[in-house]
């Protein structure tokens, strides 16, 4: 074996190496996030395989090139290239070797499959270009040109060079440009949505501190005031008629167990305690187990979401429930929650009378704009009639759950 | 008695524990974590333990699992778990054992001291105490099902203090009747609902919750 076939050889065995390393990483971290699922064959779509597979004629015009214009040619005579063995089955061998390579390129990777087959057109084009125009005189005084420049005049060279340069422009814009203007304006939609969710976010969390604000001071603020007044008038009382002092006190306890459950709901209302305690697992089933509608639960939820995402999630799984409740006439619930791909995902069924509408309501509404700044979605199904079917979707990561569970 | 008190903030640790020995307790450990509560509840083995639902290091439910995890390691050891909210999934979580001897109520219920120290006594005395919060959450439920609505007016107040956990003669005091008359809707309500009578007040209330907990 010559040392250029070894070289052949050694570069098409490289090229194969590191398809094969990139494909087993990328099945193996499929694998880690989505289990056996990952084994089952993805198809590329078959707008990316057109692009992708003008590689394997770009290669095989390269690979004509390469033998007639005896591109690394060491002896003169034109049997040692890159791609020769010294005889016609070794040529092949490794013809096919490369265009094999080339072809599970293509299928593993067609988008830059496709990138390389823009390239490689406009090199050879340049390539011929280059030819024409640098040697036209010595064209049949040099063997070394090859077959095509005995055979082609200077026009058709040009002809040959324009055509691959307008098939590497045309290719160029179909696939690099296109790509890259595809994901500039899909950067542009997204910093639009998250303007836009992130303008919603902020109004609705101003709105919910002047509702907090408000509460506070109408509810339990002034109940303590009023303990504070009457605890004072108390105190005045004591020696001169202890009855109504004892009358007054037992008003403060009162008004105390009063302003404590005020305060109850608030908190509530702004971060449930059980959802702190438990995460959205066990509160999703301690909101199935208030809920005045039988209401089965199906929670495959390995870990935790991230704190805001949760709490978001929680609301909207609330809402659905008391609309389904108070609206629907539903006499069953059921709610599944899952996290799968990266995606958690709640659904929420029940067997009402349906006709719920998202836009005329402002809860659910309001519920989508909170999910909307994680790039959660709602979705809601209710034809008149029923049954309600509500969606919840947003993409997220779980952190592990504590391991003190008892 | 001997009582454990397991409660993370000061102020109403200190309080607790004046109330309680004002009411002739006599509390052998006040703790403010939850390993030194389950310390506490396997070597002292009290008559009954007062633990708070949130505790140190996570401030979430570490003082309901360390009750828990207490009462399986000394089976119907007596806890009564006090908590700023409840949730009827923690109730379950205690009723799970079916053991009794256990009670869950808001904190705010220390303020009637009277009622407060007769939960510790019952919950001691192998009881069940359910706060009336956590009862009517039940209820809600419940009250569109067909065995439930055959109950009378009267029956339904009945059953509500049962399952809170009291006892014939609290439930006559509280609603102005004879102890006899209550015994009679008990009666009554265990037809209704296709439960096997009882005389014992413990179990009675263990299948009314379980009843109610369906």
């Amino acid at each position: 074996m010559s040392g250029m076939a070894f070289l052949g050889l050694l570069v098409v065995f490289t090229i194969f190496v590191l398809v094969a390393q990139r494909v087993v990483l990328r099945l193996w971290r499929r694998m880690r996030e989505q289990g056996a699922g990952a084994l089952a064959i993805r198809l590329h779509r078959p707008r990316d395989i057109r692009w992708g597979a003008a590689l394997l004629p770009v290669t095989i015009g390269f690979l004509v090139l390469a033998g007639t214009y005896g591109i690394t040619n060491v002896d003169g005579t034109g049997s040692g290239n890159l791609f020769s063995a010294k005889s016609i089955p070794g040529d092949l061998f490794y013809t096919l070797l490369v265009l094999a390579a080339v072809t599970l390129y293509t299928l593993v990777q067609p988008r830059r499959a496709g990138y390389l087959a823009a390239a490689g057109l406009a090199g050879i084009g340049a390539w011929v270009l280059f030819q024409a125009l640098v040697f036209p005189h010595y064209a049949y005084d040099y063997e070394w040109y090859g077959w095509l420049r005995d055979q082609l005049y200077f026009p058709e060279l040009v002809l040959v060079a324009a055509a691959c340069l307008t098939g590497g422009f045309f290719l160029t814009r179909r696939t690099i440009v296109a790509d890259v203007r595809a994901r500039r304006s899909g950067l542009t939609a997204q910093v639009e949505r998250l303007a836009r969710t992130r303008a919603d976010a902020v109004d609705s969390a101003a709105a919910e501190l002047r509702r907090l604000e408000r509460d506070l001071h109408d509810g339990a603020q002034a109940r303590l005031v009023a303990l504070g007044i009457n605890l004072r008038t108390a105190e005045k009382l004591i020696e001169v008629s202890p009855t109504a002092a004892a009358a007054l006190v037992a008003d403060c306890r009162n008004t105390a167990t009063l302003a404590l459950s005020e305060l109850r709901d608030l908190v509530r209302g702004i971060y449930p305690p059980v959802l702190a305690d438990r995460g959205l697992g066990d509160a999703i089933r301690a909101l199935a187990l208030d809920c005045p509608v039988l209401t089965l639960t199906d929670i495959q939820l390995p870990g935790r979401p991230p704190a805001p995402v949760e709490s978001a999630v929680y609301f909207a799984v609330a809402e659905a429930l008391s609309n389904a409740a108070k609206h629907a006439e539903a006499k069953t619930i059921l709610i599944r929650a899952t996290h799968e791909r990266g995606m958690l995902r709640v659904q929420i069924d029940d067997d009402g009378v349906g006709g719920a509408d998202p836009a005329s309501g402002t809860g659910l509404a309001g519920m989508e704009q909170r999910l909307g700044a994680f790039d959660g979605i709602l979705a809601v199904s209710s034809p008149a009639g029923g049954p309600t079917i509500v969606v919840i979707e947003v993409p997220c990561a779980l952190s592990s759950l504590k391991t003190s569970t008892s | 008695m001997r009582v454990v008190l397991a409660e993370d903030l000061y102020l109403l640790r200190s309080g607790l524990e004046r109330l309680l020995e004002a009411h002739g307790f006599n509390v052998i450990a006040a703790v403010d974590n939850a390993a030194d509560l389950l310390t506490a509840l396997v070597d002292e083995k009290p008559d009954v333990a007062i633990v708070d639902v949130r505790l140190p290091p996570t401030f979430t439910d570490e003082g309901l699992r360390a009750a828990i995890e207490g009462r399986r390691q000394v089976p119907g050891l007596p806890v009564l778990v006090l908590s700023q909210y409840v949730e009827q999934l923690y109730a379950r979580e205690l009723l799970a054992d079916q053991a009794g001897a256990v009670g869950y109520l808001l904190k705010d219920r220390v303020f009637n001291d009277d009622q407060f120290t007769d939960a510790i006594r019952a919950v001691a005395g192998g009881g069940t105490v359910m706060d009336p919060e956590v009862i009517a959450k039940l209820m809600t439920r419940r009250q569109r099902d067909e065995p439930v609505t055959r109950l009378s007016a009267r029956e339904r107040e009945v059953l509500d203090l049962m399952a809170e956990g009291r006892s014939n003669s609290a439930i006559a005091q509280r609603l102005f009747i004879s102890e006899k008359a209550v015994g009679k809707h008990s009666t009554s309500i265990f037809a209704k609902l296709n439960l096997a009578p009882s005389e014992d007040d413990n179990r009675r209330v263990l299948a009314v919750l379980a009843y109610l907990n369906q």
